[in-house]
């Protein structure tokens, strides 16, 4: 179970808060979206749950099956499950992508106790993988995430999610910039890592993602507080009516 | 001697002037007058300019009248000679199994024991700069090539060299011959005492022909070694050489190396420097482009710690048209290190469709590490493309979060953003081998330094 209290947020530099008091609780197994309008503090959110340095907690908790995150290291978030798919993936020239991904996916099996796997072993996973994901083999010999497009830096998100077999994803705006066959081809790579030992946050704006991913909850960020949840309806209600309504009240 | 000697003399200097009347009667080509005069008269310019200093421009960085306090003794022979273990232990992983002609220059003196040069037949010549000059046929074609250097007559650390130089190799390859294997000439010091070192390397590549060679400067025994070594290039009509410098000398060293190379017709160049070691390296590089067509690919990674300090410093002429110049030099600075690069770029009247670009980039990773990049063009024809770009900046936080998040150890995400910068340049060495050699000795940098 993911649950997230009181949580306050401001940037190292600024006084501002951009998180203002977040409650959020995900049960293990269970899919949830959260949707809210552009700088509400969603990607803010996936980040601080990932450990990113920027960001200053001044109140609350984030804990992961009962365990605080907010003192491990990004790895070791990783290490304990996590996986942020990000809504800009980072270009790392220089960085070839199957030996990031070999090396990611034996410090997470070392990490967690488990056996490293062999060249041999892991480029069979690998290749099984990509090939699920439409992930060419070109793609797989550049340098990581460079010269990219916006929709093939989404997949090799996916993939890699699918090789570091986390426990708890966090897929912020996966669903941007991609086509219709590859949204599909996303969706079908979330569900299948869809169980009762996997709980997945989407972020998204589309509620057309939602059709494919269907979400067991839907919360409304916005202004840094959590200001409706609701069923997958909500979805639906928002894609109609808009933001305006929560914009004035977390006012 | 009789000659003007500078008011501002360091006990340094005298020393090494001192040091030059000692030994001059027993260096190579003493008994040749042109030779002799050669060397006296380098001398005398020395004497006149003294060790560079930092109120001399293209000296600006780097201080060697500061720097040099003590002039250790010319070399001289060790008293236990170096041997094939020393070698090994040398050159390391990659290189040690290098499948290559080597030539062996211990201290001031080549050894033939350890040198493998057999089976050239017809297509090359290598043989130690002392015996080139011993031979009647030969002494002729040295002196006309050491009159005729890139490097200003006001080149101090030149005019030290050709004034003192005790051996070196001189490499011939001949018209249109193909040497695949690369020739590996290997600098060490076997002496256990202090000592300056002088070297003059003479390479001719004929018309037509390719080669690979590689110079490594190391250190074996002493580490207290003043290094100047000057490497005299000449590439022909169409020929194509791969010329690369390896220096990991352990500190204190201090290392002086200059690169003087002349490229002709069509000639394709491609010259690499990997710096990892002395407490003090200054690596110039004279190109000059005589003839149209030719290219030079210029490119080196330097990666320091502690306070090391290395200075890359060019001088490429573009002095014929229709020639290209490629420069990608990358430091990496740890601690309190320094890197310096300077980059000057001439292109001559006439020297039109010259086409040139630069780059220089530091990585700091240490918070009192220092990148001073200095990139200069000269431009004085009107149909050239030319640039020229530094950066310098620390590990980029976006990047090793993201490394970080995919369960990467801080560590390990530092040194794979380190490979990658660092290995940019290294993907300019050609030969397989050699790259993956210098490769592992990145890596072997890196958890060296962290250590
Ligand atoms: N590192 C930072 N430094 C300064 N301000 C920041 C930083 N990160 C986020 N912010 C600010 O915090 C607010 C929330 O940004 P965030 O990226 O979390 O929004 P978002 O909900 O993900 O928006 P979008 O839907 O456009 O992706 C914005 O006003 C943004 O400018
Ligand atoms: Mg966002």
């Amino acid at each position: 179970m993911l649950e997230i209290k009181n949580l306050h947020v401001k940037t190292a530099e600024d006084e501002n808060e951009i998180l203002r008091g977040v409650d959020l609780t995900i049960p293990e197994g269970e899919v949830h979206a959260i949707m809210g309008p552009n700088g509400s503090g969603k990607s803010t959110l996936a980040y601080v749950i990932a450990g990113k340095e920027d960001y200053e907690v001044t109140e609350g908790d984030i804990l992961w099956k009962g365990e605080s995150l907010l003192e491990m290291a990004p790895e070791e978030r990783a290490a304990a499950g996590l996986f942020l798919a990000f809504q800009y993936p980072v270009e790392i020239p220089g960085v070839a992508t199957m030996t990031f991904l070999r090396t990611a996916v034996n410090a997470l099996r070392k990490a967690r106790g488990g056996e490293e796997l062999d060249v041999a072993g892991f480029m069979r996973l690998a290749r099984e993988k990509a090939d699920a994901l439409n992930v060419s083999q070109e793609m797989l010999k550049r340098p990581l995430n460079v010269g990219f497009s916006g929709g093939e830096k989404k997949r090799m998100e996916i993939l890699q999610m699918a090789l570091l077999e986390p426990s708890l994803c966090i897929l912020d705006e996966t669903d941007s910039g991609l086509d219709i066959d590859a949204l599909r081809i996303v969706a079908e790579g979330v569900n299948a890592l869809r169980g009762p030992e996997r709980t997945i946050c989407v972020i998204t704006h589309y509620q057309r993602l939602l059709n494919y991913i269907v979400p067991d909850r839907v919360h409304v960020l916005s202004k840094g507080r959590i200001v409706e949840s609701g069923g997958k309806e909500l979805a639906l209600e928002l894609e109609k009516s808009g933001y305006a309504a929560y914009q004035d009240e977390a006012a | 001697m009789n000659y003007a000697v500078q008011s501002t003399e360091t006990e340094a200097e005298r020393a090494l002037r001192e040091h030059f009347d000692a030994i001059a009667s027993e260096l190579p080509g003493a008994d040749d007058a042109a030779f002799a005069k050669l060397r006296s008269d380098a001398m005398a310019r020395f004497a006149k300019l003294g060790l560079p200093h930092r109120r001399i421009e293209e000296w600006k960085y780097t201080d060697l009248k500061a720097a040099i306090k003590e002039a250790y003794p010319p070399a001289k022979d060790a008293a236990e000679p170096i041997d094939e273990n020393d070698i090994y232990d040398v050159l390391g992983r990659g290189f040690d199994e290098l499948l290559c002609y080597r030539i062996v220059v211990a201290d001031g003196r080549l050894v033939p024991e350890l040198s493998h040069i057999d089976g050239l037949g017809d297509r090359m010549e290598i043989r130690s700069l002392r015996e080139a000059v011993a031979d009647d046929d030969r002494r002729a074609w040295v002196v006309a090539e050491l009159e005729g250097t890139l490097a200003p007559d006001n080149d101090p650390v030149v005019a030290l060299n050709t004034a003192l130089m005790s051996d070196g190799a001189v490499i011939r390859v001949a018209e249109g011959a193909e040497i695949n294997r690369p020739i590996h000439v290997v600098f060490v010091t076997g002496a256990t005492e202090p000592e300056t070192v002088s070297l003059r390397n003479l390479i001719e590549v004929g018309v037509g022909a390719r080669a690979t060679i590689l110079e490594t400067y190391s250190t074996r025994r002493t580490p207290q070694v003043l290094r100047n070594s000057v490497t005299q290039v000449r590439v022909g009509a169409e020929a194509r050489l791969a010329h690369i410098k390896l220096q990991n000398q352990a500190m204190p060293a201090r290392d002086l190396a200059t690169w003087m190379v002349r490229l002709h017709e069509g000639a394709q160049y491609r010259g690499f420097q990997f710096t990892i070691g002395s407490a003090l390296s200054r690596n110039q590089i004279y190109l000059r482009f005589e003839e149209p067509g030719a290219s030079a690919h210029l490119a080196g990674a330097t990666m320091l710690w502690d306070e090391q300090h290395s200075d890359t410093t060019l001088y490429v002429d573009h002095a014929a048209p229709e020639c290209t110049s490629r420069e990608l030099f990358k430091y990496v600075l740890d601690d309190r290190a320094r890197g310096v690069f300077q980059g000057k770029v001439s292109v001559k009247p006439g020297a039109q469709k010259t086409d040139g670009k630069q780059m220089a980039q530091g990585l700091l990773l240490g918070q009192f590490a220092e990148f001073d990049s200095k990139p200069e063009l000269e431009i004085f024809a009107d149909d050239v493309v030319c640039g020229h770009g530094s950066t310098s900046g620390q590990i980029d936080e976006t990047q090793l979060f993201y490394l970080r998040a995919r369960g990467l150890p801080e560590e390990v995400a530092r040194a794979f953003l380190i490979q990658a910068f660092i290995g940019e340049a290294l993907a300019e060495v050609e030969n397989e081998e050699i790259r993956e050699a210098l490769r592992m000795m990145a890596a072997a940098w890196l958890s060296h330094s962290r250590a």
